[in-house]
């Protein structure tokens, strides 16, 4: 029995073949195969010449320019400006909003300075969000989210985003995650928590399941689910039973 | 903030793959400049990314292709990487006399008019063969089965022999 031509094209190129003792003892022993592996070799050697042709030289970068890239830009001094007055601005409008929870915490706190009593501890509504954990993947052209558990309370807010890959992020602690080249589970049995998806415009086709159930597609252009596009693009979807 | 163990990671990485994803995304693209963003765009997003992931390599081409398509589909190149030194570095080919670049474009164009007359799945094939990606790599950044990888390769290469050879003949 010859070796087939998938045999012959692992040889050539150093790849693992099934029961290499017997392959290599047949090589050994047959010329027709090692003229065909011989070939295959030179036919290859041709075609990668011709492909040279379309050779450019490559670009003089390196690691460690690449590398700088990489990291966050720090704001110049006039964003930063820019930043601490727009905070104020909106600092303010949140104090003159009748009935803001800000002006009795502004005058808790001057009293505290005033050694009258003790600051508050922020009302739940104020607190700093909790820390986030999450996964990304490059989504095959069919890719799948499953959230395991249909949970009363939680929701996921999906937005489309300009990057390559699907990213997944809630509250830490309250999933874990797995992922390969088609699907990404989500283990949210007994989280309430809202869970922020971006998905790349560039997908082919994303569905989002809850418990095996479709609650959101996104089918190239087309986006269909029954939760409507929110101000700012995004979808709040239920992930109630 | 990546580690210090990341970043020689990452190091030796780049200087093993960049070179292969550059070529490989010249010669689908017949973009030079393109290909160079693209690449750096792709090992930037994994620097960011803080970690390795399982198969880099087919990481880095997926998440390439998909910048590439990206890109393609909208041509707004929002971070253009290649400082005006570089930029010759891409293109700074000695310049070389008319005639020698008439036969050089003559034939450059008959690979590239054979390649682009191939179905997209047997160019990318083709072209991470010819760079000597690994089956598994080829096979988990085109999502094919890895058994069938060597013949698939074989058939690509035929593909593109026969529309070099006869121009008429489309695979």
């Amino acid at each position: 029995m010859h070796l087939d031509q998938e045999q012959v094209q692992r040889l050539m190129h150093g790849e693992p073949v099934a029961d290499p003792h017997s392959v290599r003892q047949h090589l050994a022993s047959c010329t027709e195969c090692r003229e065909r592996l011989d070939a295959a070799g030179r036919d290859e050697a041709e075609v990668f010449a011709l492909l040279r042709q379309l050779d450019h030289r490559p670009p003089a970068t390196d690691a460690a320019a690449v590398a700088s890239q990489a990291r966050p830009i720090r704001p110049a001094w006039g964003q930063w400006a820019a930043g601490i007055l727009l905070l104020a601005g909106a600092a303010g409008v949140a104090y003159a909003v009748p009935g803001s929870p800000l002006r009795d915490w502004v005058r808790s706190v001057a009293a505290w300075i005033g050694g009258s009593e003790r600051p508050p501890a922020p009302a739940p509504g104020q607190t700093p969000g909790p820390a986030l954990a999450g996964i990304a993947a490059v989504p095959g052209p069919e890719f799948v989210i499953t959230f395991k558990s249909p949970e009363s309370g939680g929701h996921a807010r999906v937005s489309l985003s300009d990057g390559a890959e699907v990213s997944v992020r809630g509250p830490l602690g309250a999933a874990s995650y797995t992922s390969d080249a088609n699907r990404l589970v989500i283990d949210n049995q007994g989280s309430g928590a809202t869970f922020e998806i971006e998905i790349p415009r560039t997908a082919a086709r994303v569905e989002i399941r809850v418990a095996g159930k479709r609650i959101f597609l996104k089918d190239r252009a087309r986006v269909v689910t029954n939760a409507a596009e929110e101000i700012g693009g995004h979808y709040l979807l239920p992930l109630s039973p | 903030m990546a580690t210090a163990s990341f970043h020689d990671q990452f190091v030796a990485l780049f200087e093993r793959q960049f070179q292969k994803l550059y070529r490989y995304l010249d010669r689908l693209s017949g973009e030079p400049e393109l290909a160079a963003d693209v690449a750096q765009e792709a090992f930037i997003r994994l620097y960011r990314r803080g970690s390795l992931p399982d198969a880099p390599e087919a990481w880095l081409i997926s998440v390439a292709m998909n910048l590439f398509r990206n890109v393609k589909s909208s041509r707004s190149r929002r971070r253009w990487l290649l400082t005006p030194a570089r930029s010759e570095g891409v293109l700074g080919d000695p310049p070389p006399s008319p005639e020698q670049a008439a036969i050089a474009g003559e034939a450059r164009g008959k690979v590239r008019a054979a390649l682009d007359r191939l179905p997209e799945r047997e160019r990318r094939l083709l072209l991470l063969g010819a760079e000597g990606y690994s089956y598994r790599d080829i096979a988990a950044a085109l999502e094919l089965n890895e058994a069938s990888i060597g013949t698939l390769l074989a058939r690509a290469r035929r593909a593109f022999r026969e529309c070099y050879e006869d121009p008429s003949d489309a695979p």
